[in-house]
């Protein structure tokens, strides 16, 4: 069973969430594992309070251009057509690949009329790490090398990881990036539930929506957390109005609870340095709930699956000719 | 001059900080702003204007003409981003969400079958934003929900962006540190860091001065919600990255305030402590630039 925690917009409360999760269930006797599948800005390994990795294993699946200077005839063909923008001229006059830019396709190899001159060389696109955290649960979290493309694919190999030494009653908790890009599409991909979190504000809420068309296209249910939901309640019922709508499982309200910032400042989850506060009261409530829903998962699913197929649909542009 | 504003982590104030940047910037000088989080754009809401209509923003798109195909399985071989499947029988099969429009496919195939047509990836907005008297361009990209692949998009934003001329341009760029944030900052002259007084944010803000420093560009540091906790190692890390400007924006209602009812702060508390920051951001740039 997986559960990816997803919100569109960045610092709403996904880890928090998250973490709390894992937490809750696990004491309740679940077997848990948690992925962070945010690998360029991977932090829920820090509210966890892992210190050290225990294992760690290098992750390379692109390659980068580079053009062989003595082979080179500068005819300017690779330039032109770069699809990612990444050949320039440096001040001397040779043709030299930008790292960040290139994403490894061969096009400038198969437009290039001199035979090897342009060669690849593989390069590291980050790391996958395990661990222990003193929950007693593994957590397995990636980090991207700053600046390399294809985070996408980091994350369904560290799904993967988690697969393999996965129970058939364990549940992974997918903690995913914000946005919705390639990492985010690799997160919320197989998993069987989405728990979508947000806060009452225009920009949340518009995030929301996108994030939520996101999972109409992989036909998963849906259910809902509103984060800070007090600091704007007119808002935050538009957003209920939202949910109804699309029926879509509000799992309940965080209120604006200054406990939150100052247990992560700590590294703690909020549950448990401020068991009490009124955050992790209704973060404690919320995994009560989502263990409820895995008790009567088929029904629970079938009412909360989309009505109807929403498939993603490209928008193409036949040739001219 | 072109001036990025990043972070790293989520939500830590890289929007608000770059719309009120904007709107005092604006006040003097000719600007443009550029939102190329196209995964989360939110700086028109923060500014509280709609986009207009939009033009569609396209890479291209291989077409196989199946009648042409000698199931040579060429094309499989040089895609990269394993869009193009060979099925048992030999024939291309094409999954469009991966395609990266690279043109591989069309350059190897050898007898010609695959034709460029075009996907579109995204929208592109340009609007011009008028507060009060204070006017500015605002570029705004949004990446087509279900589509992946987002340095394309966002170069072709930044092309938009800086096609006009202007005294400043100001980049908004998404969370996180992978190659679309660094095709939004490479050239910038200067980046401010917004990040967060938590172990979170200090990890992220250490992979985003990372970054900034492979592509040799200064960085400045903004500490947003000052006073949630410790700053000392985010003080150490900006002296290791030779951070020589540190600003803090306290912990305070009054941001919180105006997020919520969708006004800058430099707007809606003109006076205020948090306003007088994003001045004192100004006239440190200006002194320097």
């Amino acid at each position: 069973m997986e559960i990816s925690i997803a919100s569109g917009k960045g610092g709403v409360g996904k880890s928090t969430l998250s973490a709390s999760l894992a937490i809750i269930l696990n004491k309740l006797g679940r077997n848990i594992i948690a992925v962070d599948a945010d690998a360029d800005a991977p932090n829920l390994h820090l509210i966890l309070g892992v210190l050290r990795w225990e294992k760690e294993t290098s992750f390379s699946d692109t390659k980068v251009a580079e053009i062989i200077d003595e082979k080179c005839i500068r005819c300017g063909e690779c330039m032109k057509i770069c699809p990612h923008g990444a050949i320039y001229i440096d001040d001397s006059g040779r043709y030299r690949v930008n790292q960040v830019y290139c994403e490894g396709c061969i096009t400038c190899r198969l437009i290039c009329p001199v035979k090897n001159a342009i060669k690849y060389n593989k390069v590291e696109t980050g790391i996958i790490r395990e661990a222990f955290t003193e929950y007693g649960f593994p957590i397995i979290s990636a980090r991207l090398r700053p600046g390399r493309p294809n985070s996408g694919k980091i994350v369904t190999e560290e799904k993967e990881k988690a697969r393999n030494i996965a129970d058939k009653d364990t549940i992974i908790i997918i903690d995913s990036a914000a946005g919705i890009g390639c990492q985010v599409i690799s997160s919320l991909a197989g998993s069987n539930m989405v728990i979508l979190i947000t806060e009452p504000t225009p920009a949340g809420f518009s995030d929301l929506k996108r994030i939520h068309k996101l999972t109409r296209h992989f036909m998963q249910p849906v259910a809902l957390v509103i984060n800070k939901y007090d600091l704007n309640p007119g808002y935050t019922d538009e957003i209920i109005k939202y949910a109804e709508e699309w029926n879509i499982d509000l799992l309940g309200l965080v209120p604006y609870d200054d406990s939150i910032p100052y247990s992560m400042a700590r590294m703690k989850p909020v549950i448990i340095e401020y068991p009490n506060s009124k955050a992790s009261k209704s973060l404690i409530e919320i995994s009560y709930k989502v263990n409820d829903i895995l008790n009567k998962w088929s029904r629970w699913m079938i009412e909360h699956r989309p009505k109807r197929p929403e498939p993603y649909k490209p928008i193409l542009i036949k040739p001219s000719t | 001059m072109i001036i990025s504003v990043s972070g790293g982590k989520g939500g830590t104030g890289k929007s608000t900080v770059a719309v009120n940047l904007a709107i005092e910037l604006a006040r003097e000088y000719n600007l443009r702003l550029g939102d190329l989080d196209i995964e989360a754009p939110n700086d028109h809401i923060l500014l509280g204007i709609d986009l207009n209509e939009g033009e569609p923003i396209k890479i291209m798109y291989p077409y196989i003409k199946y009648e042409g195909c000698i199931k040579c399985g060429v094309c499989g071989k040089v895609c990269d981003t394993g869009a193009l499947l060979i099925s048992k029988e030999g024939l291309p099969l094409l999954l469009p969400r991966l395609c990266s429009g690279c043109r591989a496919c069309y350059l190897a195939c050898p007898t010609k079958t695959i034709l460029e047509g075009e996907r579109v990836v995204g929208y592109l907005y340009e609007n011009n934003v008028s507060i009060g008297d204070i006017k500015f361009d605002l570029v705004t990209g949004v990446l087509r929900e279900g589509e992946e692949h987002t340095p394309p998009v966002v170069r072709i934003v930044k092309d938009r962006l800086l096609s006009k001329y202007s005294d400043i341009y100001l980049i908004d760029t998404s969370a996180g540190t992978a190659n679309h944030v660094s095709i939004a900052i490479d050239k910038s002259d200067l980046l401010i860091a917004v990040t967060e007084p938590t172990p979170l944010g200090l990890h992220d803000l250490e992979m985003i001065l990372e970054v900034a420093c492979e592509l040799n560009i200064v960085s400045w540091v903004v500490i947003n919600r000052y006073g949630i906790g410790s700053v000392d190692k985010h003080l150490e890390l900006a002296k290791k990255y030779k951070v020589n400007k540190i600003y803090k924006i306290p912990y305070s209602m009054a941001i919180v305030e105006s997020y919520i009812k969708g006004v800058p702060i430099v707007i809606y508390s003109k006076n205020s402590r948090e306003s007088m920051i994003f001045r004192d951001i100004i006239r440190d740039i200006l002194e320097v630039y």
